[in-house]
């Protein structure tokens, strides 16, 4: 197997782990302003 | 030997308190001085998309699982990481939809074990119950031992003080709030843990040697794990995985509990989301097992559970040393605290509200107030065992069949209304009683035996494609691919699954609760009415609570 098809192998995960990280933090804020428009708490 | 770099104490007593103490300060922000019941069970039942990904991330990744995947990469080669983290993350995508049936009979409940007791009776509950505390309580010891090992090796503190740190700083911010501190922190802790996996990986990749160390290290590798289709990696590592996380799934409260908070229509877009996030995290973690064996590192002492701390200690700096501390310890508090909210949810809901207190006439203050003994109390029983390093493999492996056990008793409980109490304790304890001389070889294998065992263990394989099937497809979907996964598997599977007493012993669990709970209920005169549940479990605060039991106490 070729390295440079083992490096994307390697590196793919991290890459794919920040997009999460962004989707989740991204929905956390919009609820965390959602919650304090309201004035409650977030949970 | 290779030399571990370690962190000077002061440092590591640093992070702690700034992990710990700013863990704590954010749950202050939503601390109570009337802190509800119900919000301390399962905060209200309406948690945003946000922090419910997060927390069902959080908690499925525990430190455990990062150490077992880097070990799979290590041993199995680069399918290793695969073979445990994909399967680990398709369980939760495999069971939303038998989440989304549970909060649609049951949208008030507390835990699995108290919708058990509404559907069947007091047996099944406390079965599902008491499996649910042995393997919480083996989860908090795991990470206990996790994180004193982990200190102990980077850091210049002893092994009992490590766990005393990690035992200490989790309750101390679950104490007072219970799961509404638990989801909160597992935000904080979430992008700790991702976002060190984010930057530690690459650094770790291109610091040992970058593109090259494939070429350098490829001679090292054997031809099994040097492939993708590696079927050593499949039948040790994939398969007996994918049986065990599909009852881990289910029989686990953590789980469970999270199910129960999230916001009805979120639940399909959260299960989505953490299970990307924890297969790519979690393969991602792998990928180090798999960068030390080309690089032909040997584990430190032997053992692979020290593999990630060395590949951290050996190609990270000070400051992303610090990082990767936090990672692990991020991981293995967000699973603790995790268990300490579901053993304080068991013995609020389960024992307490439905088992000690009188019908309809449980204390919300009462069950604050056995939640927070409890948490105590695990805390002192996790540091107890872990002390001692208690080699809790086969407990786990036992509490793992207990789910295999139970797995298609519960979820048939959820869509069948004829299945019995009888049935369903009957099937389990069965069940068990076949798995036990399966898994622990206490009969030789060689003889008929064998055969009898390679048929449970492909019936079980039907079982689990079924399974799987059915929460997307329904019944006549689930049937086809259970019959045809059994069929493809039979002409291999004779003479031969007997040998992987692991595997063998999980699909035998399987089968025998699925075929005894089927043959026992598929004539029984028994039709369950489903909105009964919706009656008899409500919330303790709000005066909803059993609304059956409220009127029989009232006729009373």
């Amino acid at each position: 197997m070729s390295a440079f098809f083992l490096t994307c192998y390697v590196l793919v995960w991290p890459a794919v782990v920040l997009c999460i990280l962004a989707v989740i933090c991204r929905a956390f804020y919009q609820e965390w302003r959602q919650a304090r428009r309201e004035g409650r708490s977030i949970v | 030997m290779m030399d571990v770099n370690q962190l000077g104490g002061w440092t590591v007593i640093l992070l702690l308190v700034l992990f710990y103490g700013g863990t704590f300060v954010v749950t202050l922000g939503i601390g109570k001085k009337k802190e509800n019941a119900d919000g301390y069970m399962t905060a209200g039942n309406k948690i945003g998309f946000g922090i419910s990904a997060a927390s069902m991330t959080a908690t499925w990744i525990w430190a455990s699982s990062m150490y077992a995947s880097a070990t799979s990469g290590y041993t199995y080669g680069i399918s290793g990481p695969i073979h445990y983290g994909l399967w680990g993350a398709l369980m939760i995508l495999f069971i939303y939809p038998f989440g989304r049936r549970i909060r649609q009979v049951a949208p008030k409940a507390h835990t699995l074990a108290e919708v058990m007791h509404a559907r069947h009776g007091r047996a099944s509950q406390l079965m599902l119950a008491g499996s649910n505390v042995v393997g919480s309580l083996i989860s908090i010891t795991s990470n206990f031992i996790a994180g004193g090992a982990l200190i102990s090796l980077l850091s210049p503190f002893s092994f009992q003080q490590g766990i005393l740190m990690v035992a200490g700083g989790t309750l101390l911010y679950s104490l007072w709030s219970g799961f509404r501190a638990s989801v909160l922190t597992d935000m904080a802790q979430v992008v700790a843990m991702l976002g060190a996996v984010v930057v530690i990986i690459p650094v770790v990749f291109f610091a040992a040697g970058g593109p090259d160390i494939f070429t350098a290290g490829a001679a090292g590798l054997s031809p099994q794990q040097a492939s993708f289709f590696s079927s050593d990696a499949f039948l040790n590592q994939g398969a007996p995985y994918i049986a065990a996380v599909l009852a881990y799934a289910i029989g686990n409260q953590t789980i469970a509990q999270r199910l129960f908070a999230v916001r009805e229509d979120l639940i399909r877009k959260t299960f989505v989301t953490a299970t990307v996030g924890y297969g790519a995290t979690i393969i991602g973690v792998g990928m180090l097992g798999v960068l030390a064996l080309y690089a032909g590192i040997q584990p430190l002492g032997g053992d692979v559970n020290n593999l990630i701390p060395q590949m951290a200690s050996t190609f990270l700096g000070p400051v992303l040393l610090c990082l990767f501390l936090i990672m692990v310890i991020g991981a293995l508090s967000s699973t603790a605290d995790a268990d300490l909210c579901a053993l304080s949810s068991i013995m609020m809901a389960d024992v307490y509200g439905q088992n000690l207190a009188k019908r309809g006439q449980a204390r919300p203050k009462t069950m604050l107030l056995i939640g927070r003994i409890t948490m105590i109390v695990a805390t002192a029983a996790g540091l107890y065992f872990a002390s001692g390093r208690m080699n809790i493999l086969d407990l786990l492996v036992f509490v793992g069949a207990l789910w295999g056990c139970l797995v298609f008793p519960v979820i048939a409980s959820f869509y069948w209304e004829k299945i019995t109490n009888r049935a369903f304790v009957t099937s389990v304890v069965a069940a068990l009683a076949v798995f036990l001389p399966v898994r622990f070889g206490w009969f030789p294998v060689d003889g008929a035996w064998g055969y009898v065992v390679d048929v449970m263990s492909v019936v079980g394989v039907g079982v689990v494609a079924g399974l799987m099937a059915f929460g997307f497809f329904g019944l006549r979907t689930a049937v086809i691919a259970g019959a045809a996964a059994a069929l493809a598997t039979a002409p291999f599977g004779f003479g031969f699954l007997h040998d992987y007493a692991v595997l063998s012993g999980s699909l035998t669990a399987y089968a025998v609760s699925t075929v005894l709970c089927y043959l026992m209920s598929f004539r029984s005169s028994e039709r369950f009415d489903f909105e009964l549940i919706k009656e008899r479990i409500g919330d303790f605060d709000r005066g909803t609570r059993p609304v059956t039991d409220q009127r029989e106490a009232a006729v009373r």
